[in-house]
């Protein structure tokens, strides 16, 4: 049995092949992403715990993680290094001052640093034999102008020795001559980095003398790291200093830069996870149509005395060699992809060894498992089938296995689960929750998209009908013909049409969301942006107070109302601790925006001890106007505020401000002391027009190039990019599944043509071009994939309208449907099914007509 | 047709009245020492508005002969026309359209497309020319070959007998010069079959039709005008007015001439379809 199992696996290697490109192209996903954060990880923890101190003191944290930060520096005071000193086995100690927000921008004020959004990070040159660089041309700096560049920084900007940079820093910013270059001895993560003389460190980066920003500890020999943090938080007293070994530092700085590389391990993952979802289907579909195709022999194997088991079994062992073959060379592939992932993070200045790739034993085992798992799983119902041909089925002539069965099953499991998903939806859509919203959202995706899977076939006749409706018309017999084939097998149709119909249903989702959300900002912002003019970081990051006072200088600048930001945490009424972002403006915010209050007022909610916050967050909190509320601000310092005002707007809560939290500048500047602003809203001031402001504030700005001026469209536009960052992202996902889909198109084409040799053979004999075969199969391949398009979208409108309504919880309340987008998707998967139909149109085309006749 | 000189060169006939002609058609299968000839320098024409009929045991090359003649094969050496047109030299693009427009096939089996219905598989070859069949014409074929109740009927909805008459129909749709019939009755029972031989019979009689039938059943080669005998990949007799007895006593020549027939194609088995 074995034996036959193998000569049938090396017979239809063909036909398998499209199946292994599938479980390739998943298995290489999930392994190059493993290999790859392996090999990052490794090459940062053996980064950070060379260059780390033994045991390295800092400022409190404080726990309060932001995606826009305060602008404000934590240090601790330089008189730790004395107190630290008379420790027992503390063999070093030294005040480190390392920033990582400063912008280096050189004569022509073009900014040095990274444009990966890696930091610029300027510190005190201090060599020990833990420094991840050296000097390798040049000298140290001394004195107030004098300054180290990396050696890649200035490779890539051309910047050499004499040349004279800019250093933007919190307390303002100073020019320096760059005396001499630093290379990394250890692997450049992909900052910039500007060394100063330890002597002006203090003052040019921090701003004052007598702080840091870590204390750096070295212990004597025979001391252990945790012995020595230990003695040294016994000396410090508790909760005081946060106290890290060299290790646990490592930790947090690979934690750090994990954020990133999470990132890519989850694209990675993201379009491993397509690809197997995808590839199921194609693995069902080839497996379906080799045991429909070998009816005959399967018969003829129980006819011989092969009971279902041994049918089954066989069947599946050939599942489980291509999962096999498939897995090793998706490893293979997943080696290839770690290595472009690797050179490419080197083009982004991150400058990974190919040399030193980590393959750990959990990828090959991940590999296999995925591989050989998904093959067996998506062989198994086929299998089934396979061992329930008839040994009769070897002496009747018996019709392709499959084609006449009724689908009164799949009609029935497939209302019911889409029942359910639709209740989901509707439930989603009804909820005022948006924790519940989106469960129910996920549930109801999950059950309509199975439902539809399952559905599919059934949906095939009266679809395909409409959709193919023209052909007759259009390309006479050859599209009566290839609308019919398209019928002839709703499971094969629906099956081949349902790889497409995941990912565009993602997609159809997804430009939806985004098409709604983007059209809520919109007309946010049109609501209310109130200024002529917004200053501010494109990555909304704090700037220094220097550009504050030279837009407030500006001429033609009226009115100036600055906005900073702040992660705080809120003990709410409902006993419920939230973290967010809270912002701080000066009084005349009425001016430069209009905010819509439920209660209150601009003037109450700027008010000293005063807080306002979006009504439907109050409301989910059981906040009252004249509630008090306990905040806590960054390094420790707390106060209670009282609820003075609710605002009911539209998308008051986006990119990490929840709750839409705000109070007074008096009250950011108590709290938050060194805080740096995050934007401008500047109004002309009168009797100047908005061209002539706008042309001012760029000539002030042009020193500074992380700031940009922008009016409300540019604005808008900005917003429009970061929504689109995301859309890219599943354009990319969409990408892959089309490449599956389309395997599966041409795997399903394939075995039609070759299903169909004598009626091709007839079709020839009788008068039928090979350009007419070509067009009747690609007609054929286009209305497959046009189906698919169809019910992937119109799938994906229904997700698009339901999440939309989740973010309308949110106060995303426009819905937005992308037509043209959807149009093209449209357009694009009939040309992806021309594209499908390319090889097996033209293997038809060349079949010899007499063999065709012939065949049987 | 002149039988007088049917001992020198037989299957020929008068030059006026050919639908098909073929001077020195050669087919050899293979290259050096294992070449088989299954047409050895075949001179042969097909007079028009005659039923002919070609017998021959299995291998004999009487299926090659009428792939040749009809354009669905190429020739090793030699000539073939078509009416005035040489078909021997026509590119593949020119053999399908001339096949389209101007020769009928009918199959033993798999002679109609699954997925259309029998009035769309009698107009295919048409409608593949994106041509208008001629109404009158259509009717008359439709009405004698008894289909006019069957046109919406899907080729699976149709018995045996039903489908070849369709095939049959479709042959005679476009008024082709020459009708080729590739074992038509083949699959079908005898009284099915003699139905369709009866339509053949008809279409050459009635619509002035030419028909080349290639079988082995001595009964239905009856229902022609001319059988001519091929064996060895040459034609070795031909018989005028012929009747089922003469050419079964014809075909058991070829047993005592060859000692054996070879495969299922004795003479005895006539009758049997063939698989070939």
């Amino acid at each position: 049995m074995l034996k036959a199992t193998l000569r049938s696996f090396l017979a239809h290697k063909g036909r398998l092949l499209l199946s292994a490109l599938a479980v390739i192209l998943s298995v290489a996903f999930v392994a190059g992403s493993l290999i790859f954060s392996d090999t990052v990880t490794r090459t940062f923890d053996r980064l950070f715990a060379s260059t780390s101190a033994d045991v390295t003191v800092g400022p409190k944290d404080d726990d309060l993680d932001s995606q826009i930060p305060s602008g404000a520096i934590e240090t601790v005071p330089t008189s730790l290094v004395d107190r630290i000193a008379t420790v027992d086995g503390v063999a070093r100690t030294r005040a480190d001052v390392s920033v990582e927000n400063v912008t280096v921008v050189d004569s022509d004020n073009e900014s040095v640093g990274p444009t990966t959004g890696a930091p610029t990070i300027a510190g005190d040159w201090y060599v020990t034999e833990r420094s991840p660089v050296e000097l390798t041309s040049g000298h140290a700096p001394r004195g107030p102008g004098q300054a180290l560049l990396d050696a890649d920084t200035a490779d890539k900007k051309h910047v050499d020795i004499g040349d004279t940079l800019t250093v933007i820093a919190q307390p303002g910013s100073f020019k320096v001559e760059v005396v001499g270059i630093a290379t990394f001895k250890t692997t450049n993560p992909g900052a910039a980095l500007v060394f100063l003389d330890p002597a002006v460190a203090e003052t040019k980066l921090l701003g004052k003398e007598g702080v840091a920003t870590s204390i750096q500890v070295d212990a004597d020999q025979g001391v252990s790291d945790a012995q020595l943090k230990q003695r040294i938080a016994t000396e410090l007293g508790p909760g005081t200093y946060e106290l890290e070994t060299a290790d646990e530092q490592a930790e947090t700085a690979a934690a750090q830069l994990g954020g990133f590389l999470d990132v890519i391990k989850y694209v990675m993952l993201g379009f491993a996870g397509i690809a197997v979802l995808v590839g199921v289907f194609l693995i069902v579909n080839t497996f379906s149509m080799l045991i429909a195709q070998r009816t005959r022999e399967l018969g003829l194997l129980r006819a011989l005395g092969a009971d279902r088991r041994q049918v089954r079994r066989s069947v599946l062992t050939e599942a489980t060699l291509l999962g096999l073959v498939g897995s090793t060379l998706g490893l293979a592939a997943g080696i290839g992809l770690a290595i472009g992932l690797i050179e490419l993070m080197g083009l982004l200045g991150m400058n990974l060894k190919t040399a030193e790739m980590v393959i750990g034993w959990p990828t090959p085992v991940s590999a296999y498992v995925v591989g050989v798992g998904v093959t067996f799983v998506a062989a198994y119902l086929p299998a089934r089938r396979a061992a329930g041909v008839s040994p009769m089925a070897a002496l009747v002539d018996a019709e392709i296995a499959g084609v006449g069965r009724p689908l009164r099953v799949r009609a029935v499991v497939g209302l019911i689960v889409g029942a359910l998903g639709a209740a989901a939806l509707v439930g989603c859509v009804t909820a005022t929750e948006t924790g519940s919203a989106a469960s129910l959202l996920g549930l109801g995706v999950v059950l309509t998209l199975i439902a539809t899977v399952i559905a599919g076939p059934l949906l095939v006749r009266p679809v395909i009908r409409v959709l193919g409706g023209a052909f007759p018309a259009l390309f006479g017999s050859i599209g009566r013909m290839s609308q019919r084939n398209a019928l002839r097998n709703p499971r094969r149709t629906g099956a081949t049409a349902a790889a497409l119909m995941v990912g565009l249903a993602l997609v159809g989702g997804m430009s939806v969301a985004s098409a709604s959300m983007t059209k809520s900002f919109d007309e946010q912002i049109d609501k209310t942006l109130g200024a002529d003019f917004v200053v501010q970081n494109s990555n909304f990051l704090p700037f220094p107070q220097e550009i504050t006072e030279k837009v407030e200088a500006t001429d033609g600048a009226g009115l100036v109302v600055r906005q900073r930001f702040t992660p705080v945490a809120v003990r709410l009424p409902d006993g419920k601790r939230v973290e967010t972002t809270a912002a701080g403006y000066q009084p005349q915010l009425d001016e430069v925006a209009r905010i819509t209050y439920a209660q209150g007022n601009t003037a109450a909610a700027l008010a000293d001890g005063n807080i306002a916050m979006d009504a439907t967050f109050a409301k989910d909190h059981d906040v009252r106007v004249g509630s008090t509320i306990p905040v806590e601000f960054p390094a420790g310092q707390r106060t209670e505020l009282t609820v003075a005002a609710l605002t009911d707007q539209d998308a008051a809560e986006g990119f990490g401000t929840q709750g839409g939290l705000f109070f007074g500048f008096g009250t950011i500047e108590k709290y938050v002391p060194g805080g740096q602003d995050s934007a401008l809203y500047v109004n002309a001031s009168s009797g100047t027009s908005a061209d002539t402001l706008r042309s001012n504030l760029d000539k002030t700005l042009d020193p500074y190039p992380q700031v940009q001026v922008r009016d409300l469209a540019d604005y808008k536009k900005l917003i429009h990019d970061q929504i689109a960052v995301l859309l890219y992202l599943v354009y990319a996902l969409l990408g892959l599944a089309i490449v599956i889909a389309v395997l599966g198109v041409v795997n399903t084409l394939a075995l039609s043509v070759v299903e169909r040799t004598r009626e091709i053979g007839l079709l020839r004999a009788i008068g039928l071009a090979r350009r007419q075969l070509r067009r009747m199969i690609r007609l054929e391949s286009v209305v497959i994939a046009v189906f698919g398009a169809v019910l992937g979208l119109a799938l994906g409108l229904v997700w698009g309208v339901c999440v939309q309504q989740v973010l309308a919880l949110q106060g995303m309340k426009a819905l937005a449907i992308p037509w043209t987008t959807l149009v093209a998707v449209v357009v694009g998967s009939a040309v992806v099914g021309i594209v499908a139909a390319l090889l097996p149109a033209l293997r038809a085309s060349r079949m010899n007509v007499l063999a065709a006749i012939a065949h049987e | 047709m002149s039988t007088a000189a049917a001992e020198q060169a037989l299957g020929r006939t008068d030059a006026e009245g050919i639908a098909a002609r073929a001077r020195g058609l050669t087919k050899a299968y293979g290259s050096g020492e294992t070449t088989v000839l299954a047409l050895d320098s075949v001179d042969v024409d097909i007079a028009r508005g005659r039923f002919t009929a070609v017998m021959g045991p299995s291998g004999s090359g009487k299926s090659t002969l009428m792939h040749c003649l009809a354009g669905l094969d190429t020739v090793s050496a030699g000539q073939v026309w078509l009416g005035d047109t040489e078909i021997t030299g026509l590119k593949e693009r020119e053999l399908t359209q001339l096949r389209r427009d101007r020769i009928g096939f009918m199959f033993q089996s798999f002679n109609l497309i699954p997925t259309l219905n029998a009035a769309e598989n009698i107009t295919l070859p048409m409608d593949i020319a994106g041509q208008k069949p001629d109404e009158k014409w259509l009717n008359q074929v439709i009405d004698n070959l008894g289909l006019r109740d069957r046109l919406g009927h899907r080729p699976a909805q149709l018995s045996g007998g039903q489908q070849q008459r369709v095939a049959c129909a479709r042959a005679l749709a476009s008024r082709p010069e020459l009708i080729f019939a590739d074992e038509p009755t083949g699959n079908l029972d005898s009284r099915a079959g003699l139905e369709v031989l009866g339509f053949l019979r008809d279409a050459v009689d009635e619509l002035g039709q030419t028909v080349v039938m290639v079988t082995h059943d001595p009964g239905a080669a009856a229902h022609a005008d001319l059988v001519l005998f091929l064996g060895d990949g040459r034609i070795v007799d031909e018989m005028a007015r012929p009747t089922a007895e003469a050419v079964l006593e014809r075909m058991k020549r070829f047993d005592t001439i060859r000692g054996t027939f070879d495969g299922d194609a004795a003479p005895d088995q006539g009758i049997a379809p063939d698989q070939d």
